[in-house]
């Protein structure tokens, strides 16, 4: 989570701000991030754009502590003093890595289910750059 | 197939501060008739509450945002002065380039405006579907009374051709130049009030009682007729004062209070307010929504209840969910999530 460019980040906004993935139209597999070469047949197959659930389960979890935050966070971490990033793997069975938010102690364990939200992710030369976080899944309910 | 709402839905971020907290703090809590208020989180704005409010009122109205044709924001707290955020929600929807969009701000009273503008869109013909979300927490100086009843909270509306929950029967408005109450200048980040209560109190019952009697002199309609009445709730109140002066029973009017729980949204406040009556009503009943924006206007929508509300009763989480789901939080984190420390 080093420093991303306007460029780049404006370039994956479908990707951070409503997880669409890109399907291969080779084997079917979902890459997300975009790649040029699929992750599954290693082929420069063609993709066509696939909207993610976004509801999951944590893979594995850790709580970023005081002091080893990367700068862009340092508001946060002063705030909470650490706070926690998860690989959370989806639905559809690929595994993204991004924090958890809205949570209690108890709800950051393995397997446990969260949810995609839209929140702001940090703000950098006044420019608010905002994507996607897990919380754990109480809120929203969904249709039948 | 007839036009008007499709589908609503509210967000109400879990963080609550209590009354207590601010007496330890000030002495006293200068927000009459409220007793706790919803506080977005670190990583919360005006746009991210709205993102979840429009997505519960999607579903709720089985609309896919691939088919909107509009989408409209309100706030009086949007995070940039200039640059559209109905872009961002527009994109974290996942609606189509060829979405039209508005944000409406400077006003307690642009929730209104953009409802009855999506109406007429509609109407017109320019789309079949449109969304509207106010989305508000107000800031003001801490060291300021004015900063006590500030809340936060966001409701969306789905509004479109198809089998309305509810439509729009009328609107009336009242529009005079006032000064002095609630404003903020360019470049400051605070409301301010010249904090004289007699004339502030005086400007908005005068001008929601006006734009009240607009409505219901062009509807025919008396206020016995309404089962719900959504008034501006600054605070705990001021609905009553107005609503002695219409002739509207605290029947009407307490169902939609919102304010004792999540303080003064701004403007969403009454939409949130119809959300929750909404929440509650039954086909055949008349809901009376008024708005009010400083310097001064005031709207008063007229809406009635279908059938089809029933169909969707529970389909999304309610006001009632998001006000029972909440975590208390003390006066300095409080200082420190909304960046005032
Ligand atoms: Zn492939």
């Amino acid at each position: 989570m080093a420093h991303v460019s306007i460029p780049s980040y404006w370039k994956t906004l479908p990707q951070r701000y409503c997880l669409i993935g890109m399907k291969c139209k080779n084997c079917g597999t979902i890459n997300f991030p975009a790649r040029e070469i699929c992750i599954s047949c290693k082929q420069k197959s063609e993709f066509e754009p696939k909207k993610l659930s976004g509801r999951g389960k944590i893979y594995s979890y850790t709580v970023i502590a005081a002091g080893s935050a990367p700068p862009e966070f340092s508001e946060q971490e002063k705030l909470a003093g650490s706070f926690p990033v998860a690989i959370v793997e989806l639905e559809e069975g690929l595994r993204i890595c991004a924090q958890i938010t809205d949570y209690e102690e108890e709800d950051l364990k393995i397997e446990a289910e969260v949810e995609a939200v839209f929140r702001k992710i940090y703000e950098e030369d006044k420019v608010i750059r905002y994507g996607l976080k897990f919380r754990p899944v109480k809120k929203r309910k969904s249709l039948p | 197939m007839s036009i008007g709402i499709l589908g609503y839905g509210v967000y109400i971020p879990q963080y609550r501060i209590n009354k207590a907290e601010y007496v330890k703090a000030w002495g006293r809590f200068a927000a009459a008739g409220i007793e706790e208020k919803a506080v977005p989180g670190f990583d919360e704005d005006s746009v991210t509450m709205a993102v979840e409010a429009s997505m519960n009122a999607l579903d709720h109205a089985k609309v896919d945002a691939s088919k909107l044709n509009a989408i409209y924001f309100a706030s009086t707290s949007s995070p940039y002065a200039e640059k559209l955020v109905s872009s961002t929600i527009a994109m974290a929807l996942g609606a189509p380039p060829r979405v039209s969009v508005a944000d409406f701000t400077s006003s307690t009273m642009a929730g209104t405006s953009a409802l009855l503008l999506s109406l007429d869109f509609v109407a017109s013909g320019r789309g079949h579907f449109a969304l509207i979300v106010a989305s508000d927490c107000p800031y003001a100086d801490p060291g300021d009374f004015l900063e006590h009843p500030l809340g936060a909270g966001a409701a969306a509306f789905v509004v479109g051709e198809g089998t309305p929950i509810a439509t729009i029967e009328g609107s009336g408005c009242t529009t005079i130049e006032a000064l002095g109450e609630r404003f903020r200048k360019h470049g400051e980040k605070f409301i301010e009030t010249l904090g004289i209560p007699a004339y502030t109190q005086a400007v908005i019952m005068n001008t929601v009682t006006s734009s009240v009697k607009a409505l219901l002199n062009s509807t025919g309609r008396k206020p016995s007729d309404f089962n719900f009445v959504v008034l501006p709730q600054f605070d705990g109140r001021l609905p009553s004062g107005i609503a002695r002066k219409i002739g509207f029973e605290e029947t009407q009017f307490v169902p939609s209070m919102i304010v004792s729980q999540v303080g003064d949204a701004g403007a969403a406040s009454p939409l949130i307010g119809l959300a929750k009556v909404l929440d509650e009503a039954k086909p055949g009943h008349k809901v009376l929504v008024t708005s009010y924006g400083a310097g001064a206007s005031s709207d008063a929508v007229s809406i009635n209840v279908n059938e089809e509300i029933m169909k969707r009763k529970g389909a999304v989480s309610s006001v009632k969910d998001y006000l029972a789901d909440k975590k208390y939080i003390d006066y300095i984190y409080y200082l420190k999530i909304k960046k005032m420390i």
